[in-house]
């Protein structure tokens, strides 16, 4: 018997991409000024390669993952990211027992997907944080090149439309291919089928969108966006819109004092290998 | 401002120069054999109303390129003559300095929407030119056009007809003088298109915008615009008055646009007299006349046969669709229905009735929340889509999406060739050749045209021998010709198909072909009845937002009930049946 469901089908996945591109569950982050968001982002993925102390590292797993809670990530995207997460664990013992390494050698490895979950849990709790337009304004105001920043926001204003278009064609395939005679042992056939079926899917997508974008680039010329490359007062207009306010600097304030905080912490007990 | 060539000043320098003047162009596509445009002169005064009428690739669309200048600095093909727009010469700006002279929506708008948000979109072109007041700007046209209250929403949470206002607003933020407006009809239903037309005579009221729509809908030609330039062959064959140029019907009917039904029907009744443009004026010309009683009602209501056997049963459906903040929007809710054998169903209704859904849970790639969809007596939720597919067939809106493989003899071969039937090879010949599309086997379906993608998903369709087939809108965004051979298609296929349910906002197509019309509304079925007893309810057409043909609201004008559904069948009642009438299908 089929039902309709409201988790884990095909449709719940749109809406959570959806949720986490466009930032729509609100959250602390997606309160702050975008430039603050990306630099709080910046030094909680590069802080965590400079130690080998694990106590640091916990601490500021920990803090990432208070951000992310606080952030409202999602449940599909926090369900992958624990998967991942439990999947790794099992791969650095199973590897350690394989090549025959010890507990230091577990250590090692246990210590690199520490500091990857880090890097990774700050990133949800950023993206998730930053709508399109944010984003874009705050590549622009940091002078990544225009293309980029436009590039940014275009590639989210397409995502529906992309993830739409797609559907429709998978269900094409599977109410037009031939039907499975058995599902093989383990189900091989349908996971061969599945496969068979997003790849064939790619073609026809492409060729749609292609024929899309002809009428968005001419669009594009004809609403001054290569004047806009070329002249500087559309730049300044779009960026006057950003504004940081003091709740921003206590934010980033608050965020440095916690990472020093894990560091002095981290010097005091450490658990593992040497000082930071 | 860095640049004086690129921005031009607000005010254009010559008032005196009209909106658009061309001369002598002759323009050619990159690697093309043959001139798109050719010798094309035409003047399009200040403030006009003016549509561009032709038949597919007559160079209507390219024509317009030119006045925006797409033509030739972005499509540089090889270009001779003169376009000046309120008196500069095209070659001599940039696309972005005409953008400020020349709006351009496309026929395609959705796709000319860039960024997240409306109010970023409207205010996208003025803050790229860096214009000081672009927030007066955005905020004066969104209000003009009806928009403001969308301003934070986001671009595809939008429907055809807001998209369209919003594509609209965002050319009209640069203030230009004249807008072109490519196909407004072809994919908005027509109380949409409706608003369209009135915005854009709104706009040509007060602001003095000059209007250039591209259309093969006469009657919104002969409503709206206030002269009209025939283009055939890459040239104007005139340009006229509106009146004037209706005048000409059998001219503009050899060119692909027939006339509006009320001139077809002044015409067949008062020959020499000039045409009528709206249906009042109709009415008022022709009444006082005497209808005669309906004697062809007979053959309209043959004796009623037993309802046949039922293809499709819907026992209190319930479902709908979560949206991105997490809430249930209910569309159907405790509908009940059943399709029977022999039957051409119209589904109707407003955006958003729940037409595409309740399609959806025939096909049975949808199940309902709650109730029960039957196809042929198997409940939907015991069996897998692609076994139902044996029996329902599922045509969507837009063509380009059913074609899954490289060309359209693989497309319609896929379904029987993979269920391996031993006639697949010539099941294909026959369907292929039943659509006319054997010549065109070979080519990838994306690069035909729009009627020729109408018909291979037909055959697509057909290949599948369903019992049941289901089309979503067959017959938008085509022109008239392909309009009717597709109509004729549908009609010929009632000998394979048991049922036929057709999704349509075209209410042509529903008096010309439906047997029965379902009125969805307010999630269930509102009326179940005959597109004779649908266009006699106005109260209900006015609720779900339907505009019945011209014909039928004359008649109603004139008082002949049941209201008539064809051309002939008015003449007819109104005593006089034209040689050029007869042949027609009633």
């Amino acid at each position: 018997m089929r039902r309709e469901r409201d988790r884990l089908s095909v449709e719940w996945v749109k809406l959570e991409l959806l949720r986490t591109a466009y930032a729509t569950r609100g959250g602390l982050l997606a309160g702050r000024d975008p430039r603050a968001v990306i630099g709080w982002y910046l030094i909680l993925a590069v802080v965590p390669w400079f130690t080998h102390n694990v106590t640091v590292l916990v601490g500021l797993f920990v803090v990432c993952a208070v951000a992310v809670v606080l952030s409202r990530v999602g449940p599909l995207i926090l369900g992958l990211f624990v998967i991942g997460f439990v999947l790794e664990g099992l791969y650095v013992l199973f590897a350690a027992w394989l090549f025959g390494g010890d507990t230091s050698t577990v250590l090692a490895l246990a210590e690199l997907t520490l500091k990857l979950a880090t890097v990774s849990l700050a990133s949800m709790a950023a993206f998730v944080s930053l709508d399109p337009e944010k984003l874009s304004d705050a590549l622009l105001s940091l002078h990544a090149p225009a293309m980029l920043s436009f590039g940014v926001s275009y590639g989210y204003r397409m995502l529906p439309v992309l993830m739409e278009e797609f559907h429709t064609v998978v269900d094409g395939h599977r109410l037009r291919a031939a039907p499975l005679v058995s599902k093989g042992f383990l189900g091989w056939r349908v996971a061969v089928r599945t496969a068979t079926t997003l790849v064939a899917a790619f073609y026809p997508l492409m060729l749609n969108t292609a024929k899309r974008t002809r009428t968005t680039v001419e669009a594009l010329e004809t609403r001054g966006f290569t004047y806009a490359a070329e002249h500087p007062d559309g730049r300044r207009i779009r960026l006057a819109a950003l504004r940081a306010d003091r709740w921003d600097a206590v934010f980033l304030g608050a965020t440095l004092v916690l990472v020093a905080a894990c560091f002095a912490v981290g010097r005091a007990f450490p658990l593992l290998g040497g000082a930071a | 401002m860095t640049s004086t060539e690129a921005v031009p000043a607000p005010g254009p320098a010559d008032t005196s120069a009209p909106a658009v003047e061309v001369s002598g162009l002759t323009f050619r596509y990159p690697g093309a054999d043959h001139d798109t445009l050719r010798g094309v002169d035409l003047r399009i005064d200040r403030g006009d109303f003016v549509a561009v009428v032709g038949g597919n690739g007559s160079g209507k669309t390219t024509l317009c390129k030119a006045f925006n200048g797409l033509v030739p600095h972005y499509w540089s093909g090889t270009f001779r003559g003169r376009v000046r727009v309120l008196g500069r010469d095209t070659r001599e700006m940039s696309v972005a300095a005409l953008s400020h002279l020349v709006g351009y929506v496309y026929q395609d708008f959705g796709n000319q929407l860039v960024r997240p948000t409306v109010r970023d979109e409207v205010a996208f072109g003025p803050v790229n030119f860096g214009l000081p007041d672009h927030r007066e700007r955005t905020d004066e046209v969104m209000e003009l056009l009806g928009v403001a209250h969308l301003a934070d929403r986001f671009t595809w949470q939008l429907s055809g007809g807001q998209q369209h206002l919003v594509a609209l607003a965002s050319v009209m933020a640069l203030r230009p003088g004249v807008v072109v407006v490519d196909e407004p009809v072809a994919e908005l239903d027509p109380a949409r298109a409706n608003r369209i037309y009135e915005v854009l005579k709104d706009l040509n009221r007060r602001l003095g915008t000059t209007v250039v729509v591209i259309e093969h809908h006469a009657e919104y030609v002969a409503r709206h615009a206030r002269s009209v330039v025939l283009m055939a062959d890459g040239a104007p064959v005139w340009h006229l008055p509106t009146r004037a140029a209706l005048d000409r019907a059998e001219e503009l009917e050899r060119h692909g646009i027939p006339a509006p039904q009320v001139v077809r029907v002044a015409r067949g009744l008062e020959p020499a007299a000039p045409p009528p443009l709206t249906v009042a004026e109709a009415a008022d010309r022709l009444r006082g006349r005497e209808v005669l009683p309906a004697d062809r009602r007979a053959d309209r209501e043959t004796d009623p046969e037993p309802p046949g056997e039922a293809v499709a049963e819907l026992v209190g459906v319930r479902h709908g669709y979560r949206d991105v903040d997490g809430d249930l929007s209910v569309v159907l809710d405790g509908l009940d229905l059943t399709l029977r054998d022999g039957e051409r169903v119209a589904l109707v209704g407003g955006n958003g009735a729940g037409k595409s859904t309740l399609l959806r849970l025939l096909t049975g790639v949808k199940v309902p929340r709650e109730g029960t969809v039957r196809v042929g007596g198997t409940d939907t939720r015991t069996v897998r889509p692609n076994a139902l597919a044996d029996r329902v067939c599922h045509l969507y809106q837009r063509p380009e999406q059913m074609f899954l493989k490289d060309s359209v003899h693989e497309d319609v071969a896929m379904f029987p060739g993979g269920r391996g039937r031993a006639d697949t090879d010539s099941l294909v010949t026959a369907v292929l050749d039943r659509v006319g599309l054997s010549g065109l086997a070979g080519r990838d379906g994306r690069l035909l045209s729009g009627g020729q993608q109408r018909r291979a998903t037909l055959a697509i369709g057909l290949a599948t021998s369903p019992a049941l087939l289901l089309l979503d809108e067959p017959t938008s965004s085509l022109d008239t010709a392909s309009r009717d051979a597709v109509i004729a298609m549908l009609d010929a296929l009632a000998d394979t198909i048991r049922c036929t349910v057709v999704a349509t906002h075209d209410m042509h197509l529903v008096a010309e072909w439906a047997g029965r019309v379902l009125v969805l509304d307010g999630g269930r079925v509102a009326a179940d009845t005959d597109p004779a007893g649908l266009f006699a309810d106005t109260a209900l057409m006015e609720s779900v937002g339907l505009v019945a043909p011209e014909v039928t609201r004359l008649g109603t004008a004139l008082g002949v009930a049941p209201p008539p559904l064809s051309v002939p069948e008015l003449l007819t009642r109104l005593g006089g049946v034209p040689a050029e009438e007869v042949g027609e299908r009633a």
